[in-house]
């Protein structure tokens, strides 16, 4: 077991590589009852199309089973996994993003009774067709949920617009119609290939002991056998670097107009510290442009043109990133003007000032820290980062190192107006004719 | 757990000293009886104390203070609990101990009595040109629930099981509320919160304990006043129709059933509906989870909630149009079940388990330590987990079967698309 320390922060991290591949972090939290689990897959609603285990041939399976395969995991032959959990007193829940599959628990008793659940049942699928067509219902009745959220058509219609073919443009959890096709077959595919310990990452946070802990996780994980790892070929098909549609506009039954500007990143080839430095620099960036404390900030807000939902936020993965900047706002038009004006002038390297950008890394820094009380922040954060062979706990230090220069230099790889793309949905009255 | 001051009638100081965190957390009550009037200033002011005060008139300079103390999270908020609304202000900082540099705590506590006791007056009183933006804001907030369709279903079912009750009046007020408040009566409002309110002061985090609290005593002078209590709602408790059916162009059905239950918070049998709730629906175990959604596959989610300072119980779930009736039954066979004592042993046991564990892993927050003392000190006595383990422990089939029987059906509000309405009810 490898030690970590992260002396600033007074935390200490242990790791361990199991013989199955499996990689096992656990950071105990003194002073706390909770502890917090997750188990988690790199596999997500962007791996359609991949050779299968054991096979040479790639495949290309229906759109949304990444997250049907997660509703899966929960029912086995013997019932629900939600009410073993429940047992123990403990709060299990489940996510899939498009890069990610989690299943995880939160409890303050019978820790090691959960932890066995926890492993267990996501390394023990159970699908037969009989259980694949009733989750159907289930999953339709979601789709149809999401469908009626605007803020979730806004946030898919403005990556719609930006892809022309990577997967992320995708909705996680498919239609009613892709759905519709996927069987118990599928489902052990897409299991057998991407649920290999090699392929996951256990986090473990919270009032735990580390070498009991530890213990406990690997006697489970060598009772078990698993077949030899092999790296898994995912296909994806060339993505050019500017945007698929530059305007596009929905109508819903909603009373307020909504509007995200959407920048589609260039560098998405990036991992490591490369890529921690340059997903860093553009927050800040974003944040000396359009955060509370900047003009277009005032601007905006006084003119009315922005309300309370005004959000910025930039998301980087292997093979895909994008800016979005957004708010509702009764002339969507104009704040877009803004918007754009306001990248326009921050094409000009001397328009971010050295004092804003040094507030804005203590802002992050301030935020990082708090973050860190945050046991939920941490495991899914860590596991992000780990899978692009970033660490977490390296933010605040190169948060300090991160000059003028370099946020000058990262932001200007998603600017330009080839890479900008407006997504709008408007109240049915303002349907164009 | 919080060591309470007294620092003036009527207003506490509560803190507590923990190593537990990274940072320190404060939080300022302000209470006064809940009126949709009042409800709609408080939400304006809380927006224009939020923008600016003396020290900071303009909003980006405020902004930038606070990014400078590393990202302190300060904020004003409107809220209800039961009859009574509340101002609150919200502070957390980084402790010092986890920065190279830097003496962040005490800028802080200065910051707090600027935004407290220096607001951003012209002539006496706040600008006009601040106060219009803000109530344009809040009129927005107000308007956007619409856009949510589970919000504004929950919004509606209220409205027609409690008119012109606490449990409907929204903390933002209405549109013509907002619309009704001037700088003038918005200052007035300002000034009754600082002299009349009831006034609770949290402080959680690794603080020396006597040195804050002379701090603070020093930093806020606030005068003795008499609380008032709200008066008991004199109209007849009734939901206004039992069942109501309302379309925009959706695709989804929402299905929102309210019922009606004679325990309150802090009633001898609250425990005991805590166990209710749990069993019925508020857990992934539960009767409404394992049979709306596990074996019937009508929905993604079906639960209820039980609002204790209302006597209401809330079950909402999101269904295809055309199920409605299917639906409708098989939650109105869960309830029937309870009242007829179909509960095993299991379901007891996992939620006392749940209901244990939610209550200490809300303590693992510090803002969850501090909302829970604030609530259940309503109760006079210590709180303590112990206690309430015992409480839940205690509750035996019988008592909810006997729970169960009280909770009365009282209105069925269902939203859906145009289109399906026609044939919703076949």
């Amino acid at each position: 077991m490898q030690t970590i320390e992260f002396n600033q922060l007074g935390e200490t991290l242990y790791y361990k590589k199991l013989n199955n591949g499996l990689d096992v972090y656990i950071l105990p939290k003194k002073g706390f009852s909770k502890t917090f689990v997750t188990f988690t897959t790199k596999y997500g609603s962007i791996d359609r199309t991949f050779v299968p285990i054991g096979e040479s041939e790639a495949i290309t399976v229906p759109d949304g089973i990444a997250h049907f395969l997660e509703h899966k995991m929960f029912e086995k032959e013997e019932g629900d996994v939600f009410q073993k959990f429940s047992e123990s007193g403990a709060s299990a829940n489940a996510f899939t993003s498009f890069t990610r599959t989690a299943y995880l628990f939160s409890a303050t008793d019978h820790i090691y009774t959960s932890t066995e659940t926890l492993l267990n049942f996501v390394q023990e699928p159970y699908f037969t067709e009989k259980t694949v067509e009733k989750e159907k219902g289930i999953i339709g009745q979601e789709i149809t949920m999401y469908d009626d959220q605007p803020d979730w058509r806004l946030y898919f219609g403005a990556i719609e617009n930006m892809y022309h073919t990577h997967p992320v443009k995708i909705d996680i959890a498919g239609t009613i119609e892709s759905i519709d096709k996927i069987t118990a077959d599928h489902l052990y595919t897409c299991y057998n290939t991407f649920y290999h310990p090699s392929n996951m990452l256990l986090f473990v946070v919270g009032n735990v002991d580390q070498t009991e802990m530890m213990a406990f996780i690997e006697d489970n994980q060598n009772k078990k056998e698993f077949p030899e790892p092999t790296p898994i070929e995912r296909h994806f098909e060339e993505e050019p670097t500017d945007v698929a549609i530059k305007d596009r506009v929905l109508n819903m039954d909603v009373q307020k107009p909504k509007v995200y500007v959407g920048l589609k990143a260039k560098r998405v080839d990036l991992s490591g510290d490369e890529m921690l430095k340059h997903e860093l620099a553009v927050q800040i960036a974003l944040e000396c442009l359009f955060g509370r404390a900047s003009n277009f900030y005032t601007e905006v807000y006084e003119g009315g043109l922005i309300d309370e939902s005004f959000a910025y936020d930039f998301s980087l993965e292997k093979g895909y990133g994008f800016a979005l900047i957004g708010s509702d706002s009764k002339d969507p038009d104009k704040l877009v003007e803004a918007i754009k004006n306001e990248l326009k002038k921050a094409e000009d390297p001397s328009y971010f000032d050295a004092e804003a950008v040094e507030r804005i890394k203590r802002k992050k820094i301030g935020f990082f820290l708090r973050a860190l009380n945050s046991m939920e922040f941490i495991a899914n954060q860590f596991t992000r980062y780990e899978f692009n062979e970033m660490n977490l706990f390296d933010a605040v230090p190169t948060i300090e190192k991160i000059t003028v220069e370099d946020i000058v230099k990262e932001f200007d790889t998603i600017q330009g107006e080839t890479q900008q793309t407006v997504f709008k949905v408007l109240p049915m009255s303002e349907k164009k004719a | 757990m919080f060591l309470t001051t007294k620092l003036a009638n009527g207003v506490s100081l509560h803190i507590r000293q923990t190593s537990q965190f990274k940072t320190v957390n404060f939080a300022f009550k302000f209470s006064r009886p809940l009126t949709v009037q009042d409800a709609a200033e408080r939400a304006v002011l809380a927006n224009v104390l939020q923008h600016s005060n003396a020290k900071f008139p303009k909003s980006a300079a405020f902004r930038s203070y606070l990014d400078d103390l590393y990202g302190t999270v300060l904020y004003f908020d409107s809220a209800k609990r039961g009859d009574l609304l509340k101002v609150l202000l919200n502070i957390e900082t980084v402790n010092d101990e986890y920065l190279s540099k830097g003496d962040v705590l005490n800028k802080v506590i200065d910051l707090i009595k600027t935004v407290i006791f220096e607001p951003n007056f012209e002539n006496g009183q706040f600008v006009s040109s601040i106060v219009e933006r803000e109530k344009e804001m809040v009129k927005q907030r107000i308007e956007s629930v619409f856009d949510d369709k589970t919000r504004y279903a929950h919004q509606r079912l209220s409205q027609i099981l409690r008119p012109n009750h606490p449990a409907s009046i929204s903390a933002n007020g209405t549109i013509e509320t907002v619309d009704q408040i001037t700088a003038e009566s918005l200052t007035k409002a300002y000034q009754t919160m600082i002299d009349e309110d009831q006034i609770d002061i949290y402080v959680v985090g690794d603080v020396d304990v006597e040195a804050i609290k002379s701090q603070l005593q020093s930093a806020l002078q606030f005068s003795d006043r008499d609380v008032k209590k709200p008066e008991n709602p004199t109209t007849e408790l009734k939901a206004e129709k039992e069942y109501t059916k309302e379309t925009q162009d959706m695709k989804q059905g929402k299905l929102h059933i309210g019922y009606s239950t004679p325990i309150f918070f802090g009633d001898e049998d609250f425990p005991k509906m805590q166990v209710f709730n749990g069993i019925f629906g508020g857990y992934a175990h539960s009767k409404l989870f394992m049979n709306v959604r596990e074996r019937e596959s009508l929905a993604y989610y079906a639960s209820s909630s039980y609002s204790s300072h209302y006597g209401l119980i809330y079950v909402v779930s999101g269904i295809e149009p055309s199920k409605e009736k299917k639906a409708t039954e098989v939650i109105a066979e869960q309830l029937e079940a309870m009242k007829n004592g179909e509960i095993s042993d299991l379901e007891l046991a996992q939620t006392r388990a749940m209901l244990k564990n939610n209550l200490k892993e809300a303590l693992d927050l510090a803002r969850g330590q501090i909302d829970i003392f604030d609530q259940y000190k309503d109760f006079n006595e210590a709180f303590s987990i112990d206690t309430w383990t015992k409480r839940w422990d205690e509750v035996t089939k019988e008592d909810i079967q006997k729970v169960a029987s009280q909770v009365k059906l009282e209105a069925i509000y269902f939203l859906c698309g145009k289109e399906d309405s026609q044939d919703a009810n076949n």
